[in-house]
């Protein structure tokens, strides 16, 4: 219910924002702040979810895990520091938040999966994250979706990085659960991608509002 | 079988692992966890990275218990960015070897991507850790915020506590204003000689309030900062000190707002005390009585007591002390008024005023052969004949007027103020100048100076012989005697004419003695009033000639008011034992008494007995009477 209730959340929002953006009404300053706080919100969610699985990893001593460029969002070209960052064009930054956002829609739902059955005693709280974590997403998607029509063809391009994991992470425990940190900590590096991105591009639109940064 | 096949992947993990590049970070580095310290000698390791702004950072390394390392170049920072699947381990970029730092500066520093820490020593041996690997990200620590600040927001009314508004910077490498870093805050503070940190709520904003300090006391405030959604925290900021002393005005204020409470009660007390003491004066300051209803001549008591008799008595100007009788008119009203009459054949009473001047007139004609007429002062009169009603008398006739007024005037209460006063009603009692009444108004006058003209009569008729007959006021309580009574039924519809009846009737009466005859007069000429009674005098009848004094005129000396005025001549005074006295007044008589029946007696008889040749006149003494006038029951306490 509450998947069903971000649902309607997420369409209400869409609704407004669809009329809104049609009105023109809502400047791109808000929507920014709105969309900023959502990757806010994504961000330290992953964040959680991930010191709670690992505050109850199994201390198998040494923890074996796939390196982060194994991570299917890896190839995306983003800047890496914040020279880069900064020079980065407004379009372009929105386009790639959008790309990864959009790149982990179907790892969440893997993850939601396993997530059910994960051998982990935190798995409710684990659970119940990881259901807010595609909630958010999917709003932040919308919200971005709105805002990229606003912001010139080249913030519409969004490039393609097919998850190739499947639903399956694992079939024993243990690999059930590196898959399952794996996972998280992609997903976590890549929300710090939109969010900071997104705050660069609040930024740059609050020029005058020095309080929005 | 799947035990095996759990095995055999975890070995081929194992193998992938090690032979590809290294894996990720362990979770406990890559999340900052506690480093599970290997067991082993304690080798060279990589102590701390630490990125100030995520622009570039700086990695710390030790030798461990490898002594013979720790000198500077003996071992040899590598790392490997693994961006790319190409990538190389590469030696520091910047040593600073006093601190066995490499420090990574920003061409060289890129967020996002992993890096990875290598040792390696002169001879070749490498000192790796899987757990020395990181994005740069993750293990920053920004820097303290700057210009901690701190203002006073409010004081607590008791004075005891505060609470304080926190302000700060951020760090200027953090370059918030470019969105680079997200940081929140967390601010701590204690007291001065506290061990324990207070720790407020991380928030974003640069600036907290702090709630609840305490006044007197120091407080310690530091800051810290770190990445919004990250764990590390950076450094603390160097601590401010905050202090509020008491406030000296805060605790007078209250001390004061009491005062003026209290002394706005007790003034507000004292103003009541003053109104509910002073109550009565502030009444009449503020609400004047209204004047009493007053008449001149009456005794308030006298309203009060709500005798009617004797009020209307009064009032209607038959009073010693006589109300001015302002309208003359008023007694043309009054069936029951008489006037003197002048002669006996006359005997039309019931004249109304403008008949009086003529009566007066013949009055006076009749001054010296006829009885004088004595103006009692009474507005009604019934002239009866003159006739002495067999009243026995004991009384010499020829008692001057003038004296026997005198005496009497002395011995009533409520006299005039000054002896003359006799001589005033003597003057007065002819008062001509109101030519229907002379003698009513010689009532008038006399009030002035008399006051209480209860002495007087009206005569009523005159005899004769000479004898006046003198008349009660109306209203007159006329001392219950049961003459009274008697006179009564006489009077009521007593005519003029039946006046005998009455005069029978006084003969066995005591009002025989009765010096003053008063008629009541009836309706009409003889207006029989249910309130005029009759002294046991002779009624109309022109009375009981024995009876009566015969007041000799002795106009002589006894009237200087008749000489003043004509309209009067000397009373006569019924013979009674009075009689003495009327001879000496010669112009009035004083009335004594009045019966039962509202009749004025100039000499009331004592009650019991026959007219004692004593002149019983009950000039006893007089009980308090009210002022003004007497009543009956006080006119036999009148003594000679």
């Amino acid at each position: 219910m509450a998947h069903s209730r971000g649902t309607n959340g997420s369409k209400l929002f869409m609704i407004v924002l669809y009329m809104v953006a049609a009105c023109g009404a809502i400047p791109i300053r808000d929507l920014l702040d709105r969309a900023s706080q959502g990757s806010d919100k994504l961000h330290s969610l992953s964040t959680t979810l991930t010191q709670d699985l690992d505050s109850h990893f199994p201390s198998t001593g040494r923890v074996i895990m796939p390196r982060p460029s194994m991570c299917h969002t890896s190839s995306l070209q983003t800047p890496n520091d914040k020279e880069q960052a900064l020079q980065v064009s407004e379009s372009d930054l929105l386009s790639l938040a959008r790309s990864l956002l959009q790149a982990w829609e179907d790892p969440l739902v893997a993850l939601s999966t396993s997530a059910n059955t994960l051998p982990h005693p935190a798995q409710g709280a684990i659970f119940n994250k990881i259901q807010e974590l595609q909630e958010h997403s999917k709003s932040l998607g919308d919200g971005l979706n709105v805002l990229s029509g606003k912001m010139g063809p080249g913030a519409q391009t969004i490039s393609l990085l097919p998850y190739m994991g499947g639903n399956e992470i694992g079939q024993d425990r243990i690999s059930q659960l590196i898959n399952f940190n794996f996972l998280l900590s992609c997903f976590r590096r890549d929300s710090h991608k939109i969010d900071s991105f997104l705050k660069i591009l609040r930024c740059r639109a609050a020029e005058m509002l020095p309080e929005m940064c | 079988m799947a035990a095996l096949s759990s095995s055999s992947n975890l070995l081929l993990l194992l193998l992938m692992s090690s032979l590809d590049w290294l894996s990720t970070p362990g979770s406990a580095f890559f999340m900052g966890r506690h480093r599970v310290t290997s067991p082993a000698p304690l080798e060279p390791h990589i102590t701390e990275c630490i990125s100030r702004d995520q622009t570039t950072f700086q990695c710390w390394w030790s030798p461990g218990n490898f002594h013979n390392l720790s000198s500077p170049g003996s071992l040899r920072l590598f790392y490997i960015r693994k961006d790319s699947p190409t990538s190389e381990w590469k030696e520091c970029p910047e040593y600073v070897h006093s601190n066995r730092e490499c420090f990574f500066d920003v061409p060289h520093t890129s967020i996002w991507i992993t890096y990875c820490m290598q040792l390696r020593s002169q001879n070749n041996i490498t000192y790796y850790n899987e757990e020395d690997c990181f994005h740069v990200e993750n293990i920053v620590r920004p820097d303290p915020p700057l210009s901690l600040n701190w203002t006073l927001l409010n004081i607590s009314p008791s004075g005891l506590n505060y609470d304080v508004m926190v302000n700060w910077e951020p760090p200027p490498s953090a370059d918030v204003r470019a969105g680079w870093m997200r940081l929140e805050y967390e601010i701590q503070y204690r007291a001065r000689n506290a061990t324990k940190w207070e720790a407020l709520e991380m928030q974003p904003q640069t600036q907290q309030t702090i709630f609840g300090l305490h006044t007197g006391k120091e407080y310690e405030v530091h800051i810290r900062c770190r990445m919004l959604a990250f764990i590390k925290f950076g450094e603390f900021s160097d601590s401010i000190f905050i202090q509020v002393t008491e406030v000296p005005s805060k605790e007078a204020s209250f001390p004061l707002t009491l005062v003026l409470v209290f002394g706005i009660v007790g003034i507000l007390i004292l103003v009541m005390l003053i109104v509910v003491s002073q109550q009565q004066r502030l009444m009449m300051i503020l609400l004047p009585p209204v004047p009493a209803p007053k008449i001149k001549g009456i005794d308030a008591e006298l309203l009060k007591k709500g005798n009617l008799d004797e009020l209307n008595f009064i009032l209607s100007g038959g009073g010693m002390g006589g109300l001015p009788t302002y309208a003359t008119d008023f007694y043309q009203d009054e069936p029951w008024v008489e006037f003197i009459e002048v002669d006996a054949e006359d005997a039309d009473t019931g004249e109304k005023e403008d008949n009086q001047g003529s009566d007066i007139q013949r009055l006076l004609d009749l001054t010296q052969p006829v009885s004088h007429h004595m103006n009692i002062g009474f507005s009604n009169t019934v002239s009866f004949p003159d006739d002495d009603s067999g009243r026995a008398s004991c009384y010499d006739p020829d008692l001057p007027d003038q004296d026997t007024l005198m005496l009497m005037a002395t011995l009533l209460p409520g006299q005039p103020e000054d002896g003359e006063a006799s001589l005033d009603i003597v003057k007065r009692a002819p008062a001509p100048e109101r030519g229907e009444r002379p003698l009513v108004h010689t009532q008038t006058g006399g009030p002035q100076t008399w006051v209480n003209t209860d002495f007087y009569a009206q005569v009523s008729n005159v005899m004769p012989t000479g004898g006046v007959v003198l008349s009660p006021g109306q209203q007159l309580r006329i001392q219950e005697g049961t003459s009274g009574a008697e006179e009564e039924t006489r009077k009521k519809g007593k005519e003029h004419k039946s006046s005998e009846d009455s005069e029978e009737d006084k003969e066995k009466e005591k009002e025989l003695q009765f010096q003053l005859l008063v008629v009541d007069p009836e309706g009409g000429s003889y207006a029989a009033e249910s309130n005029a009674r009759q002294v046991g005098a002779p009624p109309s009848s022109p009375m009981p000639g024995g009876g009566y004094q015969t007041i000799h005129p002795q106009p002589a000396e006894t009237k200087p008011a008749a000489a003043a005025e004509d309209n009067l001549s000397p009373y006569i005074l019924p013979d009674s034992p009075q009689s003495q006295f009327f001879a000496r007044v010669a112009d009035y008589t004083v009335v004594q008494e009045v019966d039962n029946q509202h009749s004025l007696l100039l000499n009331p008889p004592p009650r019991q007995s026959p007219p004692p040749c004593l002149p019983q006149h009950p000039l006893k003494a007089l009980p308090a009477m009210p002022m003004g006038y007497i009543t009956p029951d006080l006119l036999g306490n009148l003594s000679p």
